[in-house]
């Protein structure tokens, strides 16, 4: 076995797991012989717990939606100008003439296609639902026990009449939901779940200028979201179902939200 | 792109609460995340694919935070913070401290801005000493010697404190 004098820097090492594995029961040995260093150890690893618990509660706090906003890309996308998309408001007012809600949704796959890559609504969505839906304890903050005050809340921050979807037909329930930065404005996120724990997120922000609807999928794998903007509001559905699914979901979404708005 | 943003969204809170460890004020600590998130976002391209998303967003803090330190030496305003910052300021009614945590992040900030850095990377954010010796730009020696300085100096500054605190509930 080989022996070696341990230092005061060996403590640091120690308690900064930086202290090879095999030296680790020589040291403790070396510690305990030593009531002057075993001292200085205990002094340091007691100022360490201090130092952690007095910055323990920055990590729960609400993140600023100033830097949220940074994220979501803003500021810098907005000096893009946006592809032309002339198409887009000539072809939804095409499938609504056509056949209303069925008529619109019938027609996604096709304008999925050619839809340029980005479209905001859709990357913060997804960004969204990327952050959130992976979080357990904290997905929402607002429980859909609490549906009431949430359909209110979100309505007063959001500027438009929510209603949160029924949607226990396409097997999902209502976890609840959370007000998020879109932009310039505000955004509500609702989250729903299946019994084998797949989500979904529903975002809906009242801002947007333009006509427009299509699928968006931000990497191949990742989550899809069906959005759909019309003057005065946007809303995206995010999931990572197969697209008839999420479809599916949308369409009933979608046909419940209208009907929420407009009562 | 969406996968890299939503990285860096959920790196913010790890980035905040590094930055406050560094600047005592929260909206300034606030404004040093904000102007890390903006550099990183500008530079989304030089984010190497396999690199970890914290230490690429901590070094871009960690350059800001030398940038500012350098401004702030040259207009002299480091010198005229006094030692007991709690005491000339006030700390925002929401934010309540324990007379601990006031004296511990008194006692961190009375510390040089390099041993600061160092010991907060390793103590609190808990990167190894490779990786918060790359972060800070310095060779793992000298990372070794500012923790072990840094450990030395804020034990000081706490007993300190704490005689201070003796001495005035004596004289109450």
């Amino acid at each position: 076995m080989t022996r070696r004098d341990f230092s005061e820097r060996d403590i640091h090492m120690a308690l900064d797991g930086e202290l090879p594995v095999d030296e680790r029961v020589a040291y403790d040995v070396w510690l305990d012989a030593n009531p002057e260093m075993k001292a200085r150890s205990a002094r340091y690893v007691a100022d360490r717990a201090a130092l952690r618990a007095a910055f323990a509660g920055v990590l729960d706090e609400p993140v600023p939606a100033r830097l949220q906003k940074i994220v979501f890309g803003e500021a810098p996308v907005k000096t893009v100008p946006m592809r032309s998309r002339w198409w887009l408001p000539a072809a939804a007012a095409a499938m609504l003439a056509i056949g209303g809600v069925g008529g619109y949704f019938a027609g996604i796959d096709h304008l999925g296609l050619e839809d340029p890559a980005e479209d905001q609504l859709a990357e913060q969505a997804i960004a969204a639902h990327v952050i959130y839906a992976a979080e357990q304890r904290h997905a929402v903050e607002v429980p859909a026990s609490d549906k009431d005050h949430l359909q209110t809340w979100l309505s007063n921050r959001v500027g438009l009449k929510l209603v949160a979807p029924d949607l226990a037909a396409q097997g999902f329930q209502l976890v609840g939901g959370r007000l998020l930065p879109a932009g310039e404005s505000k955004a509500a996120m609702l989250l729903y779940e299946d019994d084998k724990g797949e989500r979904i997120s529903l975002f809906v922000t009242a801002e947007s200028a333009e006509k427009a609807k299509g699928t968006y999928e931000s990497e191949e794998n990742g989550p899809e979201a069906v959005y759909w903007l019309d003057k005065g509001y946007g809303c995206a559905v995010v999931g990572s179902l197969p697209r008839a699914q999420l479809t599916a979901v949308a369409k009933s979404a979608y046909s419940q939200l209208l009907a929420g708005l407009a009562s | 792109m969406d996968e890299k943003k939503a990285a860096i969204l959920g790196e913010i809170p790890r980035l905040r609460r590094y930055a406050r460890s560094l600047l005592r004020d929260r909206d300034s600590a606030d404004d040093l995340v904000q102007d890390c998130l903006e550099r990183a976002l500008v530079r989304l391209d030089n984010w190497q694919t396999g690199e970890s998303p914290r230490r690429w967003l901590f070094t871009i803090m960690h350059h800001l935070f030398i940038d500012q330190m350098r401004k702030v030496n040259r207009r002299g305003e480091a010198a005229m913070l006094p030692l007991e910052a709690s005491e000339a300021q006030a700390a925002p009614a929401e934010q309540v401290e324990s007379i601990a945590s006031r004296e511990i992040i008194d006692a961190l900030q009375a510390m040089s801005p390099d041993r600061r850095a160092a010991l907060v990377m390793v103590a609190i954010e808990g990167f190894s000493y490779a990786e918060a010796a790359t972060i800070l730009g310095v060779p793992a020696g000298t990372l070794m010697s500012r923790i072990a300085r840094g450990r030395d100096e804020l034990r000081g500054l706490l007993d300190d404190a704490a005689r201070r605190r003796a001495i005035r509930i004596v004289e109450k």
